[in-house]
């Protein structure tokens, strides 16, 4: 890792002049009254009282990166990043230094509740957690008589989703377990580059940041997407003069560093890619070696992009043909030390898969993957997983932090002879559960019935699109239980409410972490939880003995469970906890780590640049470009993004993050702005093609985006009033995402197929 | 020994990490902060650059908040212009005097970075710095942040020709050196920070006159006609140090 070598510690200036070895200050000029140090769990040094320092992982994004807690006198004061953990390493962003302001919310949700109003009305009693569990373990038990296990549907986001839509769905013997952070984010990225060369992008995209000399982002937001890790790679390869380009129709804060900012028309990105390879192939800038070494189907591909000059791509993304042969031989001057960078949200039009397959050609024509300063492998951690009797059914419902895994020709089968009901081989060819799939079987039966759900940690109305079905299917369900920290919307939805403790008031399972160099991290509770809350596994648990799942909870407290697992590395919590929190392991990076044998997990090993797998599944068998719906006359395409401030629509209501970030603005280019007669700062309404209106949200008027759509954060426009700081802030993009685009490969929901009006009645 | 930040424009991506650290570290109140950081954006789509006006202390050589507080709440230590917010009166004279319009009220008093002063000297570093992802933040003496900003100047040449160091000849030399990728005026940092009149009238003629309570209180009642007229006009009424001459041009732009 490169690290910036200044000679003083960004971390701290211990007292006392003692200079330790490489770190001393060794200015010509200056003399040093200070040393440097690293924070450690026995260097509590910056507040009066009983100081308690713990190690964590950060929940209040998906990175999750290793953090250390100061509490003192019982009050949990103060985040850090862990000097030791390979992602925070010592840093930290906005959101994680919110965690502590998350915890403190006088908003949480304070005890087990069961709904005494109709569904949707808010209006609960509070009970004890006895009442609650035994409440919902026998509408569960009712559920399953009646429709069998399958009828389950579980969803799971946030760090303890193991707990539910892994362990316990799988326990339980429902395959309908879904995370967002599959089919409404990563699915296309993952199966694509699963059917291209064979393993799964993974949560931490394995870019050599260290040493890459040119790299392209696509719709990838660095420092909007505040990934702690990604910031720090990314300052210190554009400080160190690699080429930086950045594709996307607004000028993101990334974009503003760039050497080439790219302002392409939304939806066009497949056909840019196509006119990269007919530049790298029709003009012999690939890396034939390579190439002849690693893939298949050159020739097909070559014949296949003959006609996609980049004449012919100006004509269809707007971008000047100099300029995309130009970026083109940047990236092949530079090869293999360059990379189309996979970003993380890929649903946007319904062809993802495709899209995301066409860059990872590139990449594979540059001879990108397995090179120093290209894209490197990621190897698993070594760790045993705790012992536990086979489970009734797979599951798939992946997320970020999945192990690639098999994809099984059979689907699983539940126990009364179900598979999954998100029309996985029929609607579309394969990866983890579709979430946004299994909404219409809870209201329409097909394939078969879904008549509960237990939504741990996924605000519903904020995350799936079309808001008004999933209503429509909370209204249809026998039963919903909703475990969460916050009072999100569809918390008003819910029979039973459980409320669970922070990420800072719990132990966690082990976080294994495929890397460069594969890691364990650890969490431990940095305070007692808050009110009547508790820990998802101590939720997870207490269920499971009570719907006879007893085999499957044999354990009695998670300490236990860390430890057993941990016995496998020849460690321990205590020993973890001594070694700073973290057990790296040794990688295998590059080609040369596997001693002539292939990393590319394909049936022959190599990469498939033709893919024959998706032309026998009825796809293209190489990436074509497909137009997207144009916006109607009026209407701009919606797009939507992230701040670095917040996450998802989880953290608008934490104190500090609220205060420094407060709502969200509507992005409009400034001469559609002036030819609406609507100024920078003046409140609009939204309106989609369907009808769908947001509430009042400020007008952002800018040259920084393209005239042809309008971009907001993400998250905002909550519509609860339990959410004191957050209820009616800003707008929800969700609201307005009517309508999505399944890619028939993934199952991922396109959401970048919404076209909005602005409004100024109503506000 | 003096001491000073570096803030590297030519790295901040504007993640607001520094923000967020600084309001937990310093526990600071709903509503206030020390840092803020503002999106500049200039040209005309697609012909775009842009970047990010850090709007924090520059702990000024020549503190002209410094030079008006009545009550020493604002003085310059290791280089540095700390504020004790305990001592602060609330007369609001800082927040006219500073030419980058950095002090604020914050319930009744002055509130402004001051560089960490509880944190550094119980041996940690200010919040902003140990958190930063971009590495766009340091801090250390002096001469050594003065070694590294040159540096890092001299090395994104090749990206950014006018890149340089800021702050080493504003208002006496500053705390805060910018590695600064182009015109600072780009991002509405001044080249050339104008002390206001206060300052100047502070030291000129408030100061030698305080010893006589009446002359002192009249005056006092002068400098506050002027903070209230700024106010009222909203911007800065500019005296240029020297010539006491009213920048006409500037306040009739308001």
């Amino acid at each position: 890792m490169a690290r910036i070598k200044l000679d003083i510690s960004r971390r701290s200036f211990l007292k006392g002049g003692l200079a330790t070895g490489g770190l001393a200050l060794m200015s010509p000029t200056a003399s040093i009254d200070s040393a440097v140090g690293m924070l450690s769990a026995d260097d509590p040094w910056y507040r009066e009282g009983d100081i308690k320092t713990t190690y964590n992982v950060c929940d209040v994004c998906p990175w999750r990166c290793g953090v250390v807690v100061h509490t003192v006198n019982g009050i949990v004061r103060k985040i850090d990043g862990n000097p030791a953990d390979p992602k925070s390493r010592g840093m930290l962003c906005a959101r994680g230094q919110g965690g502590v302001s998350f915890m403190y919310d006088p908003d949480r949700l304070q005890s087990p509740m069961i709904r005494t109003g109709e569904r949707g009305s808010g209006q609960f009693k509070e009970v004890t957690w006895e009442e609650a569990l035994d409440y919902v373990a026998a509408a569960l038990l009712q559920v399953k008589d009646k429709y069998g296990e399958e009828a389950l549907a579980v969803f799971g986001h946030t760090s303890g989703d193991h707990w539910f839509a892994d362990h316990f769905a799988q326990a339980w013997g429902t395959p309908n377990a879904a995370k967002p952070s599959s089919s409404l984010c990563l699915s296309p990225r993952d199966e694509a580059a699963t059917l291209t060369y064979g393993s799964a992008v993974g949560g931490h995209e394995p870019v050599d940041w260290d040493s890459i000399q040119a790299f392209t982002l696509i719709g990838s937001h660095i420092g909007e997407d505040a990934r702690n890790t990604l910031m720090q790679d990314f300052a210190n390869a554009q400080a160190r003069g690699a080429k930086v380009i950045v594709v996307d129709p607004r000028f993101s804060s990334v974009a503003a560093k760039a050497d080439y900012w790219l302002p392409i028309k939304p939806g066009t990105d497949t056909a840019l890619m196509l006119a990269w390879m007919n530049v790298l192939i029709t003009e012999s800038l690939y890396d034939a070696a390579y190439v002849e070494e690693w893939t298949e189907g050159l020739e097909e591909l070559a014949a296949h992009v003959a006609e996609f000059t980049p004449d012919w791509a100006a004509g269809i993304t707007d971008l000047p043909a100099a300029q995309i042969r130009e970026t083109a031989l940047v990236m092949a001057e530079n090869m293999p030390a360059a990379a189309v960078i996979p970003g993380r949200h890929v649903t946007w039009y319904g062809n993802d898969s495709q899209r995301m397959r066409s860059t990872y050609l590139v990449n594979a024509l540059l001879g990108t993957y397995g090179r120093e300063g290209g894209m490197y492998f990621n190897k698993s951690v070594y760790l045993d997983h705790y012992p536990l009797p086979p489970y009734t059914v797979t599951g798939s419902s992946g997320g970020c932090s999945a192990e690639p895994g098999e994809e099984s020709a059979e689907l699983p089968l539940g126990p009364t002879g179900k598979a999954r009901a998100d029309g996985v081989r029929e609607s579309f060819m394969r990866g983890p559960t579709a979430m946004q799939e299994l909404i219409d079987p809870m209201i329409s039966g097909d394939p078969y019935p879904i008549r509960a759900l237990v939504a741990y940690g996924v605000n519903l109305l904020n995350s799936i699109p079309n808001p008004e079905r999933t209503i429509e299917a909370l209204k249809a369900l026998d039963f919903v239980v909703a475990i969460d920290v916050l009072p999100q919307e569809h918390i008003a939805w819910a029979d039973v409410v459980l409320p669970e403790a922070t990420y800072l008031e719990r132990y966690e399972d082990l976080w294994t972490v495929p890397h460069k160099t594969p890691y364990i991290a650890m969490r431990e509770p940095a305070a007692d939880p808050l009110y009547d809350t508790k820990p998802g596994w101590w939720i997870s648990r207490e269920l499971g003995m009570r719907v006879g799942l007893e085999d499957f909870y044999k354990w009695e407290t998670i300490e236990e469970w860390i430890d057993k697992r941990l016995v496998s590395v020849g460690s321990s919590l205590d020993d973890m906890r001594a070694q700073g929190g973290v057990i790296v392991q040794k990688g295998k990076p590059y080609l040369e780590d596997f001693d002539g044998a292939s990393p590319f997990h394909t049936a022959s090993g190599k990469i498939n640049l033709y893919s024959e797998e998706l032309a026998e599944a009825g796809h293209d068998p190489m990436p074509v470009y497909e137009p997207t719906d144009e916006p109607p006359t009026g209407y701009f395409r919606l797009l939507y993004g992230r701040s670095p401030v917040h996450t998802f629509a989880k953290t608008q209501n934490t104190p500090v993050l609220n205060d420094i970030d407060p709502e969200n603005e509507i992005w409009v280019n400034v001469d559609a702005a002036e030819q609406l007669g609507v100024k920078d700062g003046d409140y609009v309404m939204l309106e989609n093609q369907d009808g769908a209106r947001s509430g009042p949200v400020q007008v952002k008027a800018t040259q920084r985006i393209r005239s042809d759509a309008v971009f907001m954060v993400h998250g905002f426009g909550h519509n609860s009033p339990g959410l004191t700081r957050a209820n009616g802030k800003g707008a929800s993009d969700t609201k307005l995402q009517t309508r999505y685009k399944l890619d028939p490969i993934s199952g991922g929901a396109g959401m970048r197929v919404n076209f909005v009006r602005l409004d100024k009645e109503g506000v | 020994m003096e001491y000073a930040f570096l803030l590297d424009l030519g790295r901040c991506i504007g993640c607001q990490a520094c923000v967020a650290s600084c309001k937990v570290g310093n526990e600071l109140g709903e509503g206030q902060q020390y840092i803020e950081l503002i999106e500049k954006t200039n040209g005309e789509f697609p012909n775009l650059t842009g970047g990010w006006d850090n709007h924090r202390c520059f702990h000024c050589a020549d503190a002209a908040c410094v030079t008006v507080c009545p009550t020493g709440a604002l003085f310059k230590e290791d280089g540095l212009t700390r504020l004790e917010r305990d001592v602060c009166s609330g007369c609001s004279y800082c927040t006219e005097a500073c030419p980058y319009d950095i002090p604020v009220m914050y319930e009744g008093k002055s509130s402004k970075c001051d560089g960490c002063a509880a944190t550094v000297s119980a041996g940690g570093s200010p919040w902003c710095v140990g958190t930063c992802p971009s590495a766009a933040l340091e801090y250390g003496p002096r001469e050594v942040i003065q070694a590294e900003a040159h540096k890092r100047a001299e090395a994104m040449r090749d990206r950014y020709p006018n890149a340089h160091v800021y702050g080493e000849t504003q208002a006496g030399g500053l705390g805060l050196l910018v590695v600064m990728p182009d015109d600072p005026e780009l991002l509405d940092i001044p080249i050339d920070p104008k002390t206001p009149f206060m300052a100047d009238a502070w030291q000129k003629v408030v100061q030698p006159a305080a010893v006589g309570i009446t002359l002192g209180t009249a005056v006092l009642a002068g400098a506050a006609a002027v903070i209230s007229r700024r106010n009222h006009e909203q911007e800065m009424v500019v005296i240029e140090a020297e010539g006491l001459v009213r920048d006409s041009e500037k306040s009739e732009e308001g």
